[in-house]
């Protein structure tokens, strides 16, 4: 064997990774090449002298901090066992139409977020409608009770009657209140008023009193009476 | 019945049964933490290492092949677990400035100082050489490695392996020479 090929077994003859022969040879060579035997001396020395390095323990914190994460990884674990189920319940049939692949998974979420600011849109819109028609409504309906109160309001009797009239055909909230029809009635008493000489108006009153089917009428009329 | 091996407790550690791993950390972790104690010369450190390769075996048990020998596995997470760590800590002061100070074990005052003085020399010397090259020394001289499971471990030929730990001795022995003042070996 030639020197180089003896410095090549040098790593395995210090770690003894060398068969019988091999080691004989090595030992051969070197009684009588100086140069490596010096070499090989030079690596022995350093290797033995790496045992001076020695073994220590770790403090007790390294086992501590161990157990304490594995047992934090096992409860992790049992918790991750139970959850399967609980999402079962979830989601249910519903997850078999999630798709598997994270791309579609967003392209879902984006095109369910695009219907959904869509669908808000256009509904916001017909609310928007909703409300200008029912505040037209209003408004006509407040007319229509304005118009009822200034025609109860006016001296003619026939519009008087055509506001009472007008009023009946109101909504129940729009409808004329009972001291607009009041003073419509305190108009009428006072252009019907009977003179204490004119015998046949109060005759003709009091006739009028025994046939009112109306409360209110009934009340005025008895008190014109007393009058 | 016969105890199971290394491999056969990660595999069941790897199918679910993580209390296993408590095995195999009373058996390796000591001599793991003198593994990157050689490598980086700090306590703290090696302690936090150790605790770090046993947390990534959980976090990647399921990636432990049956067929890998568990000790190559677990020495390749601590290489690269030593590797982030220095790519983190990359400029804190050098390795070989705060080589720490070693107990010896019952000798005389004279040889306690001889021996605390070889013990900082050699740390010194280990810190020096380049990071491979240390680890290839380290892995054959003190973790029982044999020159086919660092080259697995490597991912190089035997070859490669012995070569690199024939110049990691020499390099050391230089170094070595050097700080002692030519006076020791």
């Amino acid at each position: 064997m030639k020197c180089n090929q003896i410095k090549e077994k040098f790593s395995d003859f210090l770690t003894g990774e060398l068969d019988k022969n091999v080691r004989e040879k090595i030992q051969e060579h070197i009684t009588v090449c100086s140069s490596c035997r010096e070499e090989l001396e030079n690596l022995s020395a350093i290797w033995t002298k790496l045992e001076v390095l020695p073994e220590e323990q770790p403090s007790d914190k390294v086992r501590t901090r161990f157990y304490a994460v594995l047992d934090q990884y096992k409860q992790n674990q049992d918790r991750k066992t139970v959850q399967p189920r609980k999402e079962r319940f979830s989601i249910g049939w519903f997850r078999h139409w999630i798709p598997a692949r994270p791309a579609f998974q967003f392209s879902i979420a984006a095109l369910l977020l695009v219907i959904g600011l869509a669908g808000g849109y256009f509904l916001r819109s017909g609310w928007q409608r909703k409300g200008e028609i029912a505040q037209l409504r209003q408004e006509v309906h407040q007319l229509s009770r304005i118009t009822a109160v200034s025609l109860l309001q006016q001296e003619s009797l026939s519009e008087r009657m055509g506001g009472i009239r007008w009023s009946s055909q109101l909504s129940q909230e729009n409808r004329v209140s009972l001291a607009d029809f009041l003073r419509t009635l305190d108009l009428d008493i006072s252009s019907i008023s009977p003179s204490p000489n004119n015998s046949l108006a109060q005759s003709e009153l009091f006739q009028s009193f025994s046939e009112q089917a109306s409360p209110v009428v009934e009340i005025a009329l008895n008190l014109v009476k007393r009058f | 019945m016969d105890k199971p091996n290394d491999n056969e407790l990660m595999e069941q550690v790897s199918a679910g049964k993580v209390e296993k791993l408590a095995i195999l950390f009373e058996k390796h972790h000591v001599r793991l933490y003198n593994f990157f104690l050689r490598l980086t010369g700090r306590r703290n450190i090696s302690e936090d290492l150790v605790q770090e390769v046993f947390i990534r075996i959980l976090k990647y048990r399921s990636t432990y092949q049956a067929r890998s020998k568990f000790l190559v596995w677990l020495y390749s997470i601590a290489r690269n677990t030593h590797v982030d760590h220095l790519r983190k800590r990359k400029n804190e002061v050098p390795l070989d400035k705060q080589w720490y100070e070693m107990e010896s074990t019952e000798p005389s005052p004279a040889e306690k100082a001889e021996k605390s003085q070889e013990v900082i020399w050699l740390g010194h010397a280990l810190g020096k050489l380049p990071l491979k090259k240390r680890e290839a020394l380290i892995l054959s001289r003190y973790q029982g490695f044999k020159y086919k499971e660092i080259a697995e471990l490597f991912g190089c030929q035997i070859g490669t392996v012995k070569v690199l730990v024939h110049r990691a001795i020499k390099e050391l022995g230089k170094v070595y020479f050097e700080l002692s003042g030519g006076t020791a070996l």
